[in-house]
């Protein structure tokens, strides 16, 4: 099932290695977008009961393979070099050959979170020491990084700017170029390798980046501390050091994602945030299939006409309200609204959220659970990601079998079954179900979560806690982290 | 949680951690009737939920062997006692010096394991090459195992001590904060929940990093203060570090889940902190220890960094025992080993409390310790030092 390489594709052929068989990808492809359209979609499998994961935008296990050795790289970060050795993760003895994929024909009402601490194996005997030897190896999913790699400490730098502005799309610019044009020294960080990527290949005119802020690209803000006075930062590409800024201010122009709706089915490869699909469309002509549905919260006619412009063939265009399930074994044959459309790609452009991470992380604070009730001073926010966010989008029928953290294994069934029994405190549905401790650390699941608790105890999503975000998110490794120590002294 | 709270308890225990919950589950055990739980916060969000995991039952002071090497007996057979699986892998506990300083402590501790029945050894060159493969062997000076260690995850050791309270019929509340004492003829005789007052003559204050402020609303002080103390996970990988570690020369501890996420956190001199942030100091200090002793670890992520309380005090011991100025007012606190040490501890104060029996193990980490002069030193932990 070879995806449509659209006519602007770069032409320039790179060989690598999925699973040991030869493929090809092109170059400038990340390692994901290259195989997807080669019509590999499944790069991944859930952690419990080894569903299909792949590119999603969202659930980041999906995207996580071993590749050059290195186990969870991120493919959709990676860029495809002759002769990477990319291996997927999560199975034995291997890929071909898989017998934990087995898992996939328990009832997943078995494999619900408690499940290990089974009365069958009680500790205290030797049949839970095999046990939990068997449940860490199933657990670890990925092999450790081989013994050969570097293990040098990756030095940091630190740097003390007036503005820091974290994203490059329209606003995030405007107010780097007038801070920059007011004589201030502005440092603008942005995850793309080119700032205001996702707004680029919707066609938004961005303005010039002004060349007295200094771009740092590929760079993720990961964590806020002391109130906004440390913003600490990770690139993309683990060889190189992380930054600690020291700013005056922050603005975080980091947009809107948005969330994908809660219905069955919504984890499958080839269900993809628009700003994914527009990525693999434009960026690296990748058509997101040969028959896609877009749908949306009123965005989705744009995001369609888009990916249409690019020579992407659109079969439906409509509310993402409207969905009721999206079907389909290893990836999306058809989905649902009040007909049965076919389709091999689903595109949701809306419901639109705020990742709630970094500004949490500034302003929270508390004995016994932290909460942001007061944001820090010296951390605004500007663009959309300061606009109201749109209600996650719930689905109705089969809600139970809908995926809340897809990566985890927690579907709506079984945090719903916890509220029926009385408990609806989000930090305490996370320790129970493990929701949102995955790789994404909570965004968008918990966001899902939030909305699912309001509707079944009828109470407002933005009315009670929500379990604290915790940096780094993954967003370094241990040798970027010792690369910092030192630059920051502890506080007195 | 909004539910009207009972008018009276037989005994209050102030905390729903393991520590109260442990308590709470052997009175329950002895027969009590009427107990009630009352927690500020939610289930797991105070230290109980937030620590490292590790159990060990070997230090290198008699009194801390003795009181931990009775809670690791307690965990191995937590199970069965509880009906419920506590998830406790007894997997080993592998302690590491890097000094000749700290090599000589554990000789200090193998007499003092010998002495009271703890299975300790020095770890050979290849045993310890076979039991820590990603551990550079180079900067190992002696190691020290405790073959009877191990790790206990917090989600199943809460559950299980959770449902077998509730099923003797312990009443626990979350959410629910103590907002006052009332005492009579030197004894205390009620504690207030907002509107709501409970009489009881007896209270078991077990609220972890809060201790100090609980103490003070029965008009009470308590040594030491609450203080943060960091951790971080790394990504889960398949098993790659079997024992629990204590790296004591570098004040790191870590072990990897049976999630396979590799979890610890370096310490920070002990100062007051009463905060749930985090700091950037932990993460690069952690992982810098982690990088020049496990360099296999280079590549992995960091998936998260927390910040949890608790209350140490000036010889970083519990306090256990009745209060010496308020009849009925009970602490189990100060504890930083009180992961390792709740079930052993809940065993010794339920009798305390229930029977007035102090026993042997705790009578050296009586709450008036530091004013008679009696603190008990304990150097093979994981701690720096004691700053106020």
């Amino acid at each position: 099932m070879a995806m449509k390489r659209l006519a602007h594709a770069s032409q320039e052929r790179v060989s690598f290695r999925w699973n040991g068989r030869r493929v090809e990808g092109r170059k400038g492809d990340t390692v994901a977008a290259a195989l997807y359209a080669l019509g590999i979609r499944e790069l991944a499998r859930s952690r419990k009961s080894h569903r299909p994961l792949g590119l999603s935008g969202g659930h980041l296990q999906g995207v996580l393979a071993r590749a050059g050795g290195r186990p969870n790289v991120r493919l959709d970060l990676e860029p495809v070099v002759a002769d990477l050795d990319v291996r997927m993760q999560n199975v034995w003895p291997g890929p071909r050959f898989d017998l934990l994929s087995a898992a996939r024909l328990l009832p997943s009402r078995w494999l619900r979170s408690g499940f290990e601490h089974t009365r069958l194996m009680p500790s205290g005997t030797w049949r839970f020491q095999i046990w939990e030897r068997l449940l860490a190896f199933l657990a670890g999913m990925a092999d450790p990084p081989g013994r050969d790699l570097p293990a040098d400490a990756i030095p940091g730098q630190r740097l003390a700017v007036d503005l820091l502005v974290v994203g490059g799309g329209p606003s995030g610019r405007k107010a780097a170029n007038e801070a920059a044009e007011a004589g201030k020294s502005v440092a603008l960080a942005c995850r793309g390798s080119r700032p205001g990527r996702f707004a680029e290949a919707l066609g938004v005119q961005l303005p010039e980046l002004d060349s007295r802020v200094r771009l740092f690209a590929r760079l993720e803000i990961f964590g806020l501390y002391r109130n906004g006075a440390f913003a600490a930062g990770a690139p993309k590409d683990p060889r190189e050091g992380a930054v600690i800024f020291e700013p005056g201010a922050i603005l975080l122009t980091t947009g809107k994602r948005s969330v994908p709706p809660l219905v069955p089915g919504s984890h499958l490869p080839g269900v993809l945030e628009a700003s994914v699909a527009l990525e693999l469309a434009h960026h690296h002509g990748v058509a997101p299939g040969m028959a896609v549905a877009v749908l949306g919260t009123g965005g989705e006619r744009l995001v369609a006409a888009r990916l249409a412009g690019l020579g992407v063939e659109i079969v439906h265009v409509g509310p993402v309200g409207a969905l009721k399930r999206i079907a389909g074994a290893n990836t999306v044959t058809s989905i649902a609204t009040d007909r049965m459309i076919t389709c091999d790609a689903v595109v949701h452009a809306g419901p639109w959220r705020s990742d709630p991470g970094l500004a949490f992380q500034a302003g929270a604070e508390g004995l016994g659970q932290l909460r942001l009730d007061q944001p820090a001073t010296q951390v605004a926010m500007a663009g959309s990601a300061a606009a109201p966010d749109e209600p996650a989008c719930i689905g109705q029928a089969g809600l139970p079998q809908a995926l809340v953290c897809p990566c985890m294994d927690v579907s709506a069934g079984e945090l719903m079954d916890h509220m029926a029994a009385g408990e609806s405190d989000p930090e305490v549905l996370k320790r129970l179900t493990a929701c949102g401790m995955g790789p994404c650390q909570g965004f968008p699941c918990w966001e899902l979560q939030a909305a699912l608790i309001a509707r079944e105890t009828g109470s407002a999503p933005e009315g009670f806690g929500r379990p604290s975000h915790r940096p780094p998110r993954r967003a370094l490794t241990v040798a970027q982290a010792a690369g910092l120590d030192g630059l920051v002294a502890p506080d007195r | 949680m909004n539910a009207t709270l009972p008018t009276r308890a037989s005994v209050l225990i102030l905390g729903g951690g393991m520590h109260g919950l442990a308590t709470a589950f052997n009175l329950a055990d002895m027969g009590l009737q009427d107990l009630l739980v009352l927690d500020a916060g939610y289930w797991q969000g105070g230290a109980s939920g937030r620590n490292g995991g590790l159990i060990r039952g070997g230090f290198s002071t008699p009194e801390w062997t003795r009181l931990f090497a009775f809670s690791n007996e307690q965990w191995a057979g937590l199970s069965r006692r509880l009906g419920h699986n506590v998830m406790f892998s007894r997997r080993g506990y592998t302690m590491i010096a890097e000094t000749e300083k700290t090599a000589d402590l554990f000789e200090t501790a193998l007499n003092v394991h010998r002495e009271h029945g703890v299975r300790s050894e020095i770890l050979t060159e290849p045993a310890f090459a076979s039991l820590l493969p990603a551990f550079d062997p180079r900067k190992v000076r002696r190691a020290l195992h405790l073959r009877d260690g191990g790790v206990a995850p917090h989600h199943a050791a809460m559950k299980a001590l959770l449902a077998a309270c509730r099923e003797r019929e312990v009443d626990v509340r979350y959410r629910t904060a103590v907002t006052g004492f009332e005492r009579s003829n030197g004894r205390v005789s009620a504690v207030l929940a907002g509107d709501e007052r409970i009489a009881t003559d007896a209270v078991l204050i077990a609220a972890g990093a809060q201790n100090v402020q609980v103490a003070a609303l029965a008009g009470v002080k308590l040594a030491g203060f609450g203080m943060r103390i960091e951790a971080m996970a790394l990504e889960p990988v398949r098993p790659l570090i079997r024992p629990a570690l204590a790296l004591i020369d570098r004040l790191v501890y870590l072990h990897q889940t049976a999630r396979g996420e590799i979890v610890g956190g370096i310490d920070v001199p002990e100062r007051p902190r009463m905060s749930l942030k985090v700091d950037l100091p932990v993460m690069t200090g952690t992982a810098k220890v982690y990088l020049e002793l496990m360099p296999q670890l280079a590549s992995l992520r960091i998936l998260r960094h927390w910040a949890g309380m608790l209350h140490i005090t000036p010889d970083f011991g519990p306090l256990m025992g009745e209060h010496p100025d308020l009849k009925g007012l009970w602490i189990s606190g100060g504890w930083s080993y009180g992961w390792a040490g709740g079930p052993g501890a809940g065993a010794l104060m339920a009798k305390a409390i229930a029977k007035g029996e102090i026993d042997e193990r705790m009578k050296p980490f009586a709450p008036d310790r530091f004013d008679r002069g009696r603190p008990v030193h304990e150097a093979a932990v994981v701690l720096s030092k004691f700053e106020h």
